[in-house]
């Protein structure tokens, strides 16, 4: 029978995934807006930021005062040293040679934490407080509701800044055309390297809400892919559009597990997101507020 | 004494000397095939693994196949958890090993070998529990535990004793599709319910990501469905996951059952503490590693102290420890049949199949094994073991738990 309150609940928990999802798909239009880059391991970066937080609070022992803005930094150095290492000696190569690199970085990245902090699964801090926010009878998990409200900021903050800012539309410039770019003056590589760090930071950032009270092995690099149907949906170049992109995939990714799941007994709600990521390829490849190129024969 | 005699004297003493050490010389290597995963997602346990492996491989040589003349060796491959590494292995293994038996780890083994091995006659032996798409007949593959329903099955009914439960237990799954052993997994305690509804009713399987971001809406849902389990076979993120969510939903009278690869040590090192499992269990068909004395126990410090084997007493350490000791006495057993001289893969699986294997030739490590040609696992007269936290303290919560028969899914 159906039940109001239990609608409610699902649909106010997919929501709040969904923009969980979106914080992560965050960090793949920033890298994608600065170098047209799709970069495949950016569920890698969410892991890598996993255990940068991990290994500073429980291994170290430092305050989270201290240990969170200090994993955002490293992460940052990290976003930095792959644009230095790789990228930057790419500028001008062809987008297929870049998403290639992207893949070897996956592997690399994988290897490199299972080297660093080995395959045990470790225990997450908690961040957030495990007590939900309870209204009524609507039950929400504190930490998705935190993470929304970060996402939210986050996601409105830099929507602002590539918009408004100088550094921001010199960015835009980039992701338009790296030639175009360089002949007006503006540095492709600093560009680039910028986003990698904040697309870094966005992931380390990401895997706190996710992973906050939680476990954490290499498996957690799993949202990245769940986060590609929301890049999608939004478009690889709106940051704002993400924020509604995510709500939409959550949400409806939220009824279809309460409500399709039992019925059929299968995951339904973890594969629609990717049957709507289908859909948009198909009717608008360059999602709802995705730019559309004209070009001029 | 002159010269002559002395020359036939020596003459004498070192036929004798040539005659006392044929036994030796004349002792048969067999090889088995020791797949582990060192690089693989489950690496860090493979220590344990491999040392109780090689444990009981040296036990064996030196007390019982000196005296039958057979020397086993064991070389170890990295199978990665990746049934493509497994099956590019495999050919340069045969070549370079021939060996009468393989160890396996998992799924990706399983997946990679069983179409090959009933062709090139070699059989392997499991650790883990069973699963019910390979419940074929004529195996190749063993698997000295049941499917993991069974092992879920045995703890429903041992549960609902202990609880006092008339009616039918209660039960939540959490599983994933992530993996096709983890839906079969699922399959098999649905299966035990749908045939058994005055003992067991599934009220929800839930299926989610193998890292759940979040699973309070589930879990609540489960709770208001009555559960008074939550079966967890999957992984430990999956357990975490569940518990945090219990946690927040002020929940933690309805426990969590989970199995070896995902059990009370490995979940209770995810979420940072035992005291968060407080009464929590799991549940499968070989020894608990607890710190109690048992057989098993025994076996396992016996083999560091005496063999120098390099080995804990963990969860990975029984596997290892079970797979060697099945197949070691298979071995055991061809050679006794067929002649030390003629043991061959065909052999060694044949034996298995014609003797009972007691529990006290696995050390307590396995319940008594009675293989047939209907299945890769016995499908009957099993047993399992139950452990739980107690006051905080990894113990055994019951023994030799009869396992229940299910019908084949």
């Amino acid at each position: 029978m159906f039940d109001p309150i239990d609608f409610l609940n699902y649909l106010i928990n997919g929501a709040l995934v969904g923009l969980l999802y979106a914080l992560i798909a965050m960090g793949f239009i920033v890298i994608y807006r600065a170098s047209k880059v799709f970069n495949f391991a950016q569920g890698e970066l969410v892991v890598f930021g996993g255990f940068v937080v991990w290994w500073m609070v429980i291994q170290t022992g430092l305050p989270l005062v201290v240990a969170l803005p200090l994993a955002m930094v490293m992460s940052a150095l990290f976003g930095l040293a792959i644009e230095r290492i790789f990228f930057s000696r790419l500028v001008g190569e062809s987008g297929f040679a870049m998403v290639m690199v992207t893949i070897g970085l996956l592997i690399l990245i994988r290897g490199l934490i299972l080297v660093l902090f080995g395959p045990q699964v470790r225990p997450f801090p908690i961040i957030f407080p495990l007590k939900p926010v309870i209204i009524g009878d609507i039950l929400i998990p504190r930490s998705l509701l935190i993470g929304a409200m970060i996402t939210v900021v986050v996601g409105l903050g830099l929507s602002w800044f590539f918009n408004n800012t100088r550094a921001g539309l010199k960015m835009t410039a980039v992701a338009e055309d790296h030639q175009v770019a360089l002949s007006m003056g503006i540095s492709v590589k600093r560009s680039i390297a910028f986003a990698w760090a904040l697309g870094a930071v966005l992931s380390t950032l990401g895997a706190i809400i996710y992973l906050s009270g939680k476990s954490l092995n290499f498996l957690a690099s799993d949202i990245g892919l769940s986060a590609l149907p929301v890049a999608l949906l939004a478009g690889f170049e709106s940051i704002a559009g993400v924020l509604l992109a995510g709500l939409i995939v959550g949400a409806v990714q939220g009824l279809v597990t309460a409500y399709v799941d039992p019925v059929i007994g299968g995951a339904v709600g973890s594969v629609f997101p990717f049957v709507i990521m289908l859909v948009i390829l198909f009717i608008r490849p360059t999602g709802m507020f995705g730019w559309r190129t004209i070009e001029r024969v | 004494m002159n010269d002559r005699v002395s020359k036939w004297i020596a003459g004498a003493a070192a036929a004798a000397v040539v005659a006392l050490a044929s036994p030796a010389s004349a002792q048969t290597t067999y090889n088995i095939a020791s797949i582990a995963d060192f690089t693989g997602p489950y690496a860090d346990i493979m220590k344990d693994l491999v040392g109780a492996r090689r444990g009981a491989v040296d036990w064996w040589n030196e007390e019982v196949g000196k005296g039958l003349g057979i020397k086993v060796g064991i070389k170890d491959y990295d199978g990665r958890y990746d049934a493509a590494q497994t099956a590019s292995l495999w050919p340069g293994i045969k070549a370079e090993l021939n060996p009468v038996a393989i160890l396996g780890v998992g799924g990706p083994d399983v997946a990679a070998l069983q179409g090959r091995l009933p062709a090139d006659k070699v059989p392997m032996f499991m650790s883990t529990a069973a699963y019910g798409f390979a419940w074929k007949p004529d195996p190749w593959i063993f698997s000295p535990r049941p499917t993991y329903g069974h092992e879920a099955a045995a703890f429903f009914e041992w549960f609902r004793g202990k609880r006092g439960i008339k009616g039918p237990l209660k039960v939540a799954i959490i599983s994933s599709e992530a993996s096709p052993a983890y839906v079969d997994i699922a399959k098999g305690a649905e299966k035990f319910a749908k045939d058994n509804p005055d003992k067991a009713e599934i009220v929800e399987t839930v299926f989610t990501e193998v890292q759940p971001a979040d699973l309070t809406t589930q879990i609540g849902r489960v709770i208001r469905k009555g559960a008074q389990v939550i079966d967890i076979q999957t992984n430990t993120a999956a357990v975490v996951a569940t518990k945090r969510a219990l946690q927040a939903l002020g929940k933690t009278d309805i426990a969590i059952m989970m199995s070896s690869h995902n059990g009370l040590i490995a979940s209770g090192k995810a979420i940072g503490g035992m005291k968060d499992l407080e009464g929590d269990y799991e549940v499968y068909g070989m020894a608990v590693p607890t710190d109690e004395k048992t057989k098993a126990h025994d076996f396992q410090q016996m083999v560091v102290a005496k063999y120098k084997a390099q080995v804990t007493w963990s969860v990975a350490s029984v596997m290892g420890f079970n797979q060697a000791l099945v197949a070691l006495r298979a071995i055991e057993a061809a050679a006794r049949k067929v002649g030390v001289d003629k043991v061959n893969g065909e052999a060694v699986r044949s034996a298995l199949m014609a003797a009972q294997l007691t529990s006290d030739q696995t050390f307590g490590m396995l319940p008594n094994l009675t293989y047939t040609n209907d299945a890769p696992f016995p499908v009957t007269g099993l047993t399992a073991n139950i452990a739980t936290i107690k006051d905080g303290k990894y113990v055994i919560a019951a023994e030799n738990v009869p396992v229940p028969v299910i019908a084949k899914w």
